[in-house]
């Protein structure tokens, strides 16, 4: 055995995986085409690869075509504005140049925001989840936000003049999407953390997928395109039809879920309703057992 | 031929000539004269039941089961167990032109198409989730109380069998729908299979007629869960009763409560009327539930597909406590000599709650051979005089809820921020510990019942009274007087049908020689 130094050994490793890798992921590619139960009859859903999407020169998606989501630039007259109050709420940890430095002393590593494009420094502003109220915790949670959806376009300005990135900030136009597509979607990509209900849930290590509940559409968009925290960032494989449908599903039967049945028990399932059930069901009859019975 | 006419014309003759019972008594007498229904009919209803509360909780588990089957009957008017693909089309959109199978087409139609379908099928499940909790709560009296002890172990032994089949059915049902939920759960049943040694993939492979998911669980599971099992449990509850009625109640002690005699209200009128009354409160409460109280929203969770999956996907509570087991249980297996052996699915889903189940069959056995107490029981223990065994009873109920609060470790970690693992630590913890903090106390408090004045006799209420000094005292009233044997001897039951007298008649206890 021939030995290598470590770094060879890294590399040739990562060549074989590619070239073990890569057949199977056009395979995959292959068997994603094949009818599933999860196929709607829609055939018009565009895909990423359609002629409708535009990169620019560094190979980033632009656009998708602008039917079911616009794009929007933030306005390049908020600049200054936004200098100013990236120097007032983010400049202390992201550091004045929004590299990631912090001044010296500063505890805790941070991320670089520059060349992540205006929709995910919009995102993390408006949702609330920076200015962060702990810097040190696992994950920031989603709270009032301190910083209008002006200003966050403001600041996201700022960051994007110094290298202009993407994606834009979304609208997705919803009146036109497929519920059914979302539901189908929402099931394969987002129901395995968010759940199926869209309560969100714990995940390893204290961190969490949020509830999908009170969320505008536009964020909901926002966070599948710039993928935040430790959620994947769905951009190659999801077009902007299918994300449009995703958002439908979410802000239309996810935020107002259809209970004809009742009460909804807080779309908690079966141990809401195995609580109910004893609580209420025998409970209340056990009670009316004492009621009719002796007692001695 | 005019005199004949004039005799039954009028109304007053007509029933004067049908004799003292009227027209029911000559049905009944016709007959008596020609299958004696008379004799058997008159032990039914002179059937003693003691007045106690806690022996109506096996009845919610009846009626719950009498409302399975209705509600299970026009179900099936509605499925179709069929894992055939078909496009959805009805009123709810996100399912609109959705690839679904046929069981779950059917059964979103039957909720939102089919007119009292969703009523029918809240019920049905309401009522499955009511019927187990009656049957654990039914057996929690018996146990604790002792009315498994000789002469009717074999009874004990139906009960939990009823219980298992309780649970299985429970499940099977749940599987129908084929929705994104239960297709999870039988994906989880499938391991299970897989994870028993040696016969584990042949018997898998053998229910599922081939390997996961198939097309053939469905209707296979459908003829299960409306025929085989509900046929075996009808069966099962029959033999139950029959053993009732042969062994006669159980009956807490008391004034004139004796090993050799029962005490209570005879089956007609009082406890006709009662049951019935009970019948209509169980059925009511069911019906209010499955109207108002939405369960297993299935077109929320969309149809089951092995691609797609929820997380935080819990069972019906009945499997809750084997959820928790598989969700807490460590990463263990075996791998050599050519085989996996999974201990992590094994041991918490297959042997735990083979050591459980056992357990509780075993146990008249057990008790008989650890006190070697071999006598006939009609009397019942107060939980507080057998401490050891209700201190045993209540460690076990301690594990199996440690156990069924494990199957939500995600949902505490979510709701209080905690970390996940965190909680699967402390779940580990308490899961372990929860017998052996129970057991002691539960020692500890029946001893202290057994020393308390009076417990378990009927509280008379005190009366205050205030002299003319201007100083209040409470003073005890008197015993009620069915709690004084001198004022209320038992009317024993007649064994022969004779002329009524104004006594008999007149509501009261009876007492009845076994």
């Amino acid at each position: 055995m021939v030995r290598r130094p470590p770094l060879a050994r890294v590399s040739l490793a990562a060549v074989a995986a590619t070239l073990a890798l890569g057949p199977l992921a056009l395979l995959a590619g292959a068997a994603g085409a094949a009818p599933g139960p999860f196929q709607t009859t829609r055939r018009d859903a565009g895909t990423p690869n359609s002629s409708q999407v535009t990169r620019n020169a560094s190979g980033q998606i632009v656009s998708y075509g602008d039917k079911w989501i616009t794009y929007r630039a933030p306005s390049s007259a908020l600049t200054q504005l936004g200098q100013a109050l990236y120097m007032e709420n983010c400049a202390s940890c992201h550091g004045t140049m929004a590299d990631g430095v912090p001044a010296p002393g500063t505890v805790g590593a941070y991320p670089n925001l520059v060349g992540l494009g205006p929709a995910t420094i919009d995102f993390w502003i408006v949702s609330g989840r920076m200015p962060a109220a702990d810097p040190t915790a696992v994950q920031a949670p989603r709270r009032q936000p301190r910083l209008t959806p002006a200003q966050a376009e403001a600041i996201a300005a700022w960051i994007n003049s110094i290298l202009p990135s993407y994606p834009y900030i979304p609208d997705p136009h919803v009146k036109r999407a497929n519920v059914a597509t979302g539901m189908a979607l929402f099931a394969l990509n987002c129901a395995a953390c968010h759940t199926i209900e869209g309560d969100g849930d714990a995940l390893a290590y204290a961190t969490f997928a949020p509830s999908l509940r009170h969320i505008p559409a536009y964020q909901v968009a926002e966070a599948i395109r710039t993928g935040p925290g430790n959620m994947p960032r769905f951009t190659g494989n999801l077009s902007d039809q299918q994300v449009d449908d995703i958002v439908a599903y979410v802000t239309k039967y996810i935020q107002h879920p259809e209970n004809p049945g009742g009460f909804g028990l807080g779309q908690l399932g079966p141990v809401a309703e195995g609580f109910v059930a004893l609580v209420i069901g025998v409970g209340l009859l056990a009670l009316i057992a004492y009621w009719i019975g002796e007692r001695a | 031929m005019s005199d004949v006419a004039g005799a039954t014309t009028t109304k007053r003759a007509r029933r004067q000539g049908a004799g003292r019972y009227g027209r029911l008594g000559q049905v009944v007498n016709e007959l008596d004269d020609r299958l004696g229904v008379a004799k058997g009919g008159r032990t039914f209803l002179d059937k003693i039941f003691p007045d106690h509360w806690s022996f109506m909780l096996g009845e919610i588990a009846l009626y719950s089961f009498l409302v399975l089957l209705v509600t299970g009957v026009f179900l099936t008017f509605y499925y179709i167990p069929s894992s055939a693909l078909v496009t959805y089309h009805g009123p709810y959109l996100p399912l609109d032109g959705q690839r679904v199978t046929q069981a779950y087409a059917s059964t979103v139609n039957l909720s939102f198409s089919v007119r009292a379908g969703l009523l029918m099928r809240q019920m049905h499940h309401w009522a499955c989730d009511i019927f187990v909790g009656a049957l654990v709560v039914h057996m929690a009296r018996v146990f604790f109380t002792g009315a498994f002890r000789k002469p009717r172990e074999l009874n004990w032994t139906i009960g939990v069998t009823l219980l298992t089949l309780a649970i299985a059915n429970g499940f099977l049902g749940y599987s129908l729908p084929d929705d994104l939920v239960s297709g999870t759960g039988i994906r989880i049943a499938y391991s299970i299979m897989l994870s028993i040694p040696v016969v584990g993939t042949y018997l898998a492979f053998f229910v599922f007629g081939g390997n996961f998911p198939g097309t053939a669980i469905i209707p296979r599971f459908f003829i299960l869960h409306v025929l085989i099992i509900p046929l075996v449990i009808l069966g099962l509850v029959g033999a139950h009763l029959t053993l009732l009625v042969r062994q006669k109640h159980t009956q807490f002690p008391g004034p004139g409560r004796e090993e050799n005699n029962v005490v209570g209200s005879p089956m007609f009128p009082v406890f006709m009327a009662k049951t019935t009354g009970y019948l209509f409160a169980v059925s009511g409460v069911i019906a209010l539930l499955g109207a108002f109280a939405q369960i297993n929203p299935i077109w929320q969770f969309g149809p089951y597909d092995a691609a797609r999956i929820s997380y935080a996907v819990q069972p019906d509570w009945y499997m809750g406590f084997l959820d928790g087991a598989l969700r807490i249980f460590p990463s263990w297996s075996f791998m050599g000599f050519g085989h996996t052996i999974p201990f992590e699915v094994t041991i918490p889903a297959v042997i735990f709650p083979g050591i459980v189940f056992g357990l509780a069959y075993a146990w008249p056995a057990l008790e008989r051979r650890v006190t070697g107490d071999h006598a006939i029981h009609h009397l019942l223990d107060r939980p507080s005089w057998r401490p050891k065994r209700t201190a045993a009873g209540v460690a076990v109920l301690a594990l199996l809820s440690a156990l069924f609060i494990a199957s939500s470790t995600d949902v505490i970690a979510n709701f209080f921020h905690l970390s996940l693992n965190t909680v699967l630590w402390a779940m580990r913890v308490i899961v372990i510990l929860s017998p052996f903090v129970a057991y002691p106390i539960t020692y500890k408090i029946c001893k202290e019942l057994q020393g308390v004045h009076g417990a378990g006799k009927r509280k008379t209420p005190n009366l205050v009274v205030r002299t003319d000094e201007g100083e209040y005292v409470a003073e005890p009233t008197p015993a009620y007087p069915e709690d004084v044997l001198d004022e209320l001897e038992p009317t024993p039951v007649p064994t022969y049908i004779e002329q009524p007298e104004a006594e008999s008649t007149a509501p009261g206890v009876r007492v009845v020689e076994r």
